[in-house]
């Protein structure tokens, strides 16, 4: 029988001699060691985007209050207001549908309605407005490619003058999708409404509008709302900068996708008028 | 004079849960009585229907036909208890209970005043002798004290009659000779015990009376010494031939 | 009257002497702390997040208390022979059922207050507000919520032999009525016959326990309910506690506890 000494020192120098190995093969190791070391991702696998898109749907029920439909009151094609109205320039699905529960037919449903948020409300003011902020936070761990979580966190944080904030979790979405023209976009908005720097929001711009030509031309319905918000932001840009030739190409641009080409012409006429 | 515990043409049968038929008549036609001051045993060999008498007689099982009474009132009756003590066969009381708590909490089911409760539960610990381990939770307890505090709680209203189902059933000798103490100063004391038990020599030893039932039916019914004249042998070989057992079956 | 109260005070005595009280709230408590602990964009008036996981943890703490101590309660009288030393003092079943449901409940209720008093110290620490009134609500209609599961749970102990199928049965009952109980009724709508009637009929019968939940309006800090409305889901989980305790005395009257 050896001694208990003689066993501790082989296993001291087995565990050793692991370790130095181990090290080098971690080292080597080509997964993506970000993600697998987040035990939330490791258990959900897959599933976390389901997560993720719930997340997100619950930062536009705290931004109703909690006033929310559920899945049996929910018409079809229900839209997240979090991420529309206010967004994309004010256009709202649900604006002017204050009730969106089903009428309720019952003295139950009806004693229930006490018990629950039940006037349509959103959550405006910066101070309140930070409320969704943890949702899109989970929403954005779970699944990094969920390109509309950033945008919408920007725009809330810019809101709120967490523009700091918002830069830093863009450019974390933009490490996680380096092809997003939306999320180009956005950044390039934070550069120019808050940081004032018209040089690095016209490249962001223009790289968005590059990565959305790359990617939205080939597609049989391309995303030309994106398309529109690009080439306005660019034509106004350089309007505001006095570049008045490369404003007319991007309101060239913008009058062949927008739904109202006659406004886009009239503001074309009016750069062309001689000053 | 008044029996202060009567059966009447008592008959208990199970029934099959299934089908709701008939499936096993576990006593039948039972008549006894039971008088003030007496200490009465109830023998039988295993499935002779002790117990389910015994449950009749406390309310758990509902009797199929016939009535049992508990000093003039039918066990159906909560106030037929009042004033009795039960200690059942192989009991667990609330482990998490100290002895005090567990005789506080039947004191108060028989509604005793605070100082009416503090003055019983050191008496009735006193005779168990548990006075040492009143404090300690009942999880704490071997086996015989266990079966110690079970005696605490039925004596803890001075009850008149004491019902004793298999008091000695797995303790060891000390345990066994402290129970048969008890019952026997109980006796002196003037209570009325009907106990149920295995432990003929036990029985020969503080019984008065004896009934011995066996497959439901009672077989014999009287005092020990007359049973022993009238069978000619002692309570054992009394009880083996009632049940009609012999040596070369 | 007296005698339901000793029963109810040993029930409420097990529940302090057992360990699952202590493991619940410990969790609770150091998920919400540690939840609390994280920084969210710099914004330390974040509260709502925290709000709804806190009280989520009640929520789960207190239902699996609740069944778990309500559906082990009569069958382990019996399994450990407990029942028979009881039921041979002058005490009626009626009272064993009625003292059985005022223990669990009034140990709840304590479960409760521990619980929420915690609630209370995380919201107010966050958002500075301390409306006391909404919370008192809150925890009303919580307590009269659990009032319905316990007496469900000790009619599900006396008709299963089994606590742990009871518990299984009264956890999958309550939780489905938490999350459809509102929406049956237009299921049912869209339903075939003999389907609608089945399901509308379970609408109108089942006990509304969503009402209670008013999480939504603590979170996100709505006004108080009306007192009348409060009074009135009052006398609806009084009613259906009454209903369900009735029902698990018929049951127990009669059982043979041999």
């Amino acid at each position: 029988m050896p001694s208990p000494y003689l066993t501790l020192a082989f296993l001291a120098v087995f565990c050793f001699s692991l370790a130095t190995r181990m090290q080098v093969w971690f080292l080597n190791w080509s997964g993506n060691r970000l993600q697998s070391a987040s035990i939330l991702k490791v258990l959900l696998g897959d599933s976390r985007r389901l997560f993720a898109n719930q997340s997100f749907v619950e930062a536009d029920v705290y931004f109703h209050g909690g006033y929310y439909p559920s899945l049996f009151d929910r018409p079809p094609g229900h839209v997240p207001a979090v991420s529309t109205a206010e967004i994309h320039g004010g256009r709202s699905p649900h604006n002017d549908l204050p009730n969106f529960l089903i009428p309720s037919d019952d003295w139950i449903a009806r004693f229930g309605r006490h018990f629950v948020p039940s006037e349509h409300i959103h959550l405006d003011k910066p101070s309140q407005v930070g409320e969704i902020l943890p949702w899109l936070w989970l929403s954005a761990e779970l699944d990094p490619n969920r390109v509309q979580t950033y945008t919408v966190a920007s725009f809330w944080l810019r809101r709120m003058g967490k523009v700091n904030e918002a830069e830093q979790f863009l450019r974390q979405g933009w490490r996680a999708n380096p092809d997003s023209y939306a999320i180009l976009f956005e950044l390039g908005s934070l550069y120019d409404e808050n940081r004032h720097d018209p040089i690095r929001a016209r490249n962001l711009w223009e790289l968005a509008l590059r990565k959305w030509q790359a990617q939205e031309t080939v597609k049989p319905k391309p995303d030309n709302f994106a398309y529109e918000q690009i080439t306005a932001h660019l034509a106004r840009l350089e309007e505001r900068e006095g570049n008045r030739n490369l404003a007319l190409h991007y309101l060239d641009l913008l009058k062949k996708v927008s739904p109202d080409p006659a406004a886009i012409q009239h503001q074309i006429n009016r750069l062309q008028r001689p000053k | 004079m008044n029996a202060i515990l009567a059966l009447e043409n008592l008959r208990v049968e199970y029934r099959n849960r299934e089908w709701g038929r008939t499936s096993r008549v576990a006593v039948d036609g039972l008549n006894l009585e039971v008088f003030r001051g007496e200490v009465f045993g109830f023998l039988g060999p295993n499935g002779a229907g002790k117990t389910t008498t015994l449950n009749v007689l406390l309310g758990f099982t509902p009797a199929s036909c016939g009535a049992a009474y508990l000093f003039g009132v039918n066990v159906r009756e909560p106030i037929a208890r009042r004033r009795i003590g039960y200690l059942p066969e192989l009991t667990y009381y609330y482990k998490f209970l100290t002895a005090e708590e567990l005789l506080r909490f039947y004191a108060r089911i028989f509604h005793l005043s605070s100082a009416e409760t503090e003055r019983r539960i050191d008496a009735v610990l006193a005779l168990v002798e548990l006075q040492s381990a009143r404090r300690q939770p009942i999880r704490t307890y071997s086996k015989g004290m266990q079966q110690r505090v079970g005696l605490a709680q039925a004596l803890i209203n001075e009850p008149e009659l004491l019902i004793l189902d298999e008091p000695t059933s797995g303790l060891d000798p000390l345990g066994r000779m402290k129970v048969r103490t008890i019952i026997q100063r109980l006796k002196n004391e003037g209570k009325t015990v009907f106990f149920s038990s295995h432990e003929l020599g036990e029985v020969e030893t503080v019984c008065d009376r004896v009934a011995i039932l066996h497959q439901g039916v009672l077989k014999a019914a009287g005092r020990v010494d007359d049973l022993a004249r009238q069978y000619q042998g002692n309570l054992e070989q009394v009880f083996l031939k009632v049940i009609g057992y012999h040596d070369n079956d | 009257m007296i005698n339901a109260w000793a029963v109810a005070l040993v029930v409420i005595k097990e529940l302090y002497r057992r360990k699952d009280f202590y493991v619940l709230f410990i969790l609770t408590a150091l998920i919400t702390l540690m939840l609390g602990a994280l920084n969210f964009f710099n914004d330390r008036q974040i509260a709502r997040y925290l709000k709804e996981i806190c009280l989520l943890l009640i929520w789960l703490s207190a239902l699996a208390i609740a069944v778990v101590t309500s559906a082990r309660q009569i069958p382990a009288e019996r399994e450990n022979r407990t029942i028979f030393p009881l039921l041979a003092k002058p005490i009626t079943r009626a009272q064993v059922v009625a003292g059985k449901f005022l223990g669990c409940w009034l140990a709840c209720g304590l479960v409760l207050a521990v619980f929420y008093l915690f609630f209370v110290v995380i919201s107010g620490s966050r958002e500075h507000l301390w409306p006391l009134a909404n919370y008192f609500q809150a925890i009303w209609l919580h307590w009269w919520m659990l009032a319905v599961v316990i007496a469900m749970t000790l009619l599900g102990s006396v008709v299963f032999s089994a606590p742990s199928a009871n518990v299984t049965i009264s956890m999958l009952v309550v939780i489905g009525i938490l999350l459809l109980g509102r929406h049956l009724h237009q299921v049912a709508l869209r339903l075939t016959e003999p389907g609608q009637t089945i399901l509308s009929v379970l609408y109108f019968a089942l006990p509304h326990l969503e009402f209670f939940d008013v999480r939504d309006l603590i979170i996100h800090d709505w006004g108080l309910i009306p007192w009348s409305i409060l009074g009135l889901a009052t006398l609806y989980a009084a009613g259906y506690t009454a209903l369900f305790l009735t029902a698990a005395w018929l049951v127990f009257r009669r059982q043979n506890l041999n």
